[in-house]
């Protein structure tokens, strides 16, 4: 069961200031092929995330985390409820960057121009986009690809390559879906680390979807749990380490072990309760169904 | 969703010869099935008789002489212009109206029965028509052309077009791309490929039409020496004509070719990996 020392915060959670992102009662339905009744995504979530803040999504596979961040983008529109971000219903653009779960590479084009790709659109000039290109191509590794295609490339570079694409445009809202899952521990590690610099460095909302508690934990201001079929948020928790975070060991202190622990045990629950889980009913002796995805 | 990071199967190599034969340039590989050819082909006109089937040489013999008196070199040219001029035509026609037709679904959804029905008819059953309308001259000829190549070219861009990803469009959408950037640097390049693959179907009907007009009208090009040839059973001189349309057509292929792999390097890099 939940423990008593971790910190459930209601809903509404950030400080007294307005927030960046409001979402109210949000309910979306998937039609089916071949069927008169939906899939319900998401049902009745509400979330506030403040200013500068990160945040976690964590959940069970198909809990409607994707389907959230694809709403807070403004690529598709809640069936019900409202969303603001800064007051105004999302516009898609490059105040706001996307890396997804899948890399959603042009092949067609050299890793260069595919993360020129942003800038391309709104028509920076040429030096200016080549400028920033490199830099961020040398942030995550990849200077010396920058001419390849992304067929010559890992999995994990491509990954690297839409987390560039993502920062390329500097946008002060960041929705990550799962963007280190395709990487190796080290790469990992070594990303968890750069993006947590970035963001400390010009402060921006990341809202960042993980399978891995254990790196919510270490990169988040806040986790938002949800639950599975509908989707629904299930607590938010808030994490009270001091930032920066890569100043000291922060795996090693005790909220972090109680937090991870707690966020670990919930969500292995709400697999082991689904009865369309893959892993339902199997009482979670093994930590790795509830997990990996 | 397919998870990032999949294992592949290591490829599999073909078994080959080791590294020796290898070696071999293939274009030695080419002149020894060319010799096998030329054998059969000899011991064919042999035992079928020569009125029918000339002997590799009898065949060279006229083609020296078909090809120094000028009459070969001036037929071909005349079946590549009409050839040409009516491919090109239609690739004009073809890859704009494919493109708007994927661009605007209403557009495609509304032509799209007729296409398939045009497609679909014999293009031969045009033939007499297009005399009627426009003579034996150049204008006739590339209609025919013109009509045989015009559909695979057409509906390879219209498919090449309602293909597009719809993760990458997704992607552009969320960079904040208006609806013709994402026409220009998404539907537009993954289309590609599938443009190129019609114009390659697109060019070798366009030889066999320039062929068969060229036979209907009977006057001109290598379909009129054909005719004459076949007419008057001259069979080695007509074989000439075979081989010298063969050899158009491997042109019109090659070069096709290399303009493929110059637009898609990106694809024969993936190939190489695999
Ligand atoms: N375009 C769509 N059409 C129909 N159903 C969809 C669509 N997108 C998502 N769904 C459904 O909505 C639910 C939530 O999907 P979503 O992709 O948001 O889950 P997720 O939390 O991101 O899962 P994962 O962790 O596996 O990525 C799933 O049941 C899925 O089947
Ligand atoms: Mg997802």
């Amino acid at each position: 069961m939940s423990s008593t020392t971790v910190q459930s915060l209601p809903v509404s959670t950030s400080a007294a200031e307005e927030p960046a992102i409001t979402v109210r009662n949000i309910t979306k339905m998937f039609k089916r092929h071949r069927s008169h009744e939906g899939i319900l995504a998401l049902r009745d979530v509400s979330l506030d995330i403040g200013k500068n803040k990160f945040i976690s999504l964590v959940g069970p596979s198909g809990c409607g985390k994707t389907t959230l961040l694809r709403m807070l983008n403004g690529l598709i529109r809640p069936d019900e409820g409202e969303i603001l971000v800064h007051g105004q219903p999302p516009v898609p653009g490059t105040h706001m960057g996307f890396v997804f779960q899948s890399f959603r590479l042009l092949p067609w084009r050299t890793i260069h121009e595919n993360v020129a790709y942003p800038l391309q659109l709104h028509g920076m000039g040429k030096d200016e986009i080549h400028e920033r290109v490199m830099r961020y191509l040398e942030m995550v590794g990849l200077r010396k690809f920058a001419e390849s295609y992304p067929s010559e490339l890992s999995g994990g570079m491509k990954q690297r390559v839409a987390l560039a694409r993502a920062l390329v445009s500097e946008p002060d809202i960041l929705l990550m879906d799962e963007p280190f899952a395709a990487l190796d521990a080290q790469t990992r590690e070594f990303m968890q680390f750069e993006l947590m610099k970035i963001w400390h460095q010009r402060k921006a909302v990341v809202v960042f979807v993980t399978h891995s508690v254990d790196e919510a934990v270490l990169l988040s201001d806040e986790i938002v749990l949800l639950r599975p079929r509908p989707g629904q948020v299930s607590e938010v928790l808030k994490v009270d380490l001091p930032h920066p975070r890569w100043d000291y060991d922060a795996r090693a202190r005790p909220e972090f072990v109680e937090l991870r622990r707690h966020l670990w045990e919930r969500i292995k629950e709400m697999v082991a309760a689904d009865p369309q889980s893959e892993f339902f009913n199997r009482d979670g002796k093994s930590d790795h169904a509830a997990a990996q995805d | 969703m397919s998870s990032p990071g999949e294992a592949h199967p290591l490829p599999q190599r073909r078994p080959h010869w080791g590294p020796r034969l290898s070696h071999v340039n293939i274009n030695v590989w080419r002149l020894l099935a060319f010799l096998v050819f030329l054998v059969v082909w000899w011991a064919v006109a042999k035992m079928v008789g020569q009125n029918f089937v000339p002997t590799p040489l009898e065949t060279w013999q006229a083609a020296i002489q078909t090809y120094s008196n000028g009459t070969v070199p001036r037929a071909a040219m005349d079946s590549i212009l009409v050839c040409l001029a009516g491919y090109v035509v239609a690739a004009i026609v073809a890859i704009p109206v494919g493109l708007l037709m994927g661009g605007f679904r209403v557009l495609g959804s509304t032509l799209e029965i007729y296409v398939d029905a045009l497609a679909a008819t014999p293009r031969v059953s045009f033939i007499p028509l297009i005399i009627v309308f426009l003579g034996l001259g150049y204008e006739a000829k590339i209609v025919v052309v013109f009509l045989g190549a015009v559909m695979p070219i057409l509906i390879n861009t219209y498919a090449g077009v309602l293909n597009s990803d719809g993760e990458l469009i997704e992607m552009a959408r969320s960079a904040g791309a208006k609806e013709s950037q994402i026409f220009r640097t998404i539907m537009l390049p993954g289309a590609l490929p599938y443009i190129i693959a019609g114009l390659r179907v697109g060019a070798s009907l366009a030889l066999i039409n320039t062929v068969v007009a060229e036979l209907y009208t009977a006057v001109k090009g290598l379909g009129g020496l054909l005719s004459i040839y076949g007419n008057t059973f001259r069979m080695a001189p007509y074989f000439v004509v075979v081989f010298t349309l063969a050899i158009i057509g491997v042109c019109l292929m090659q070069s096709l070719k290399v303009l493929e792999r110059r637009m898609g390097r990106w694809r024969y890099n993936s190939s190489e990996r695999n």
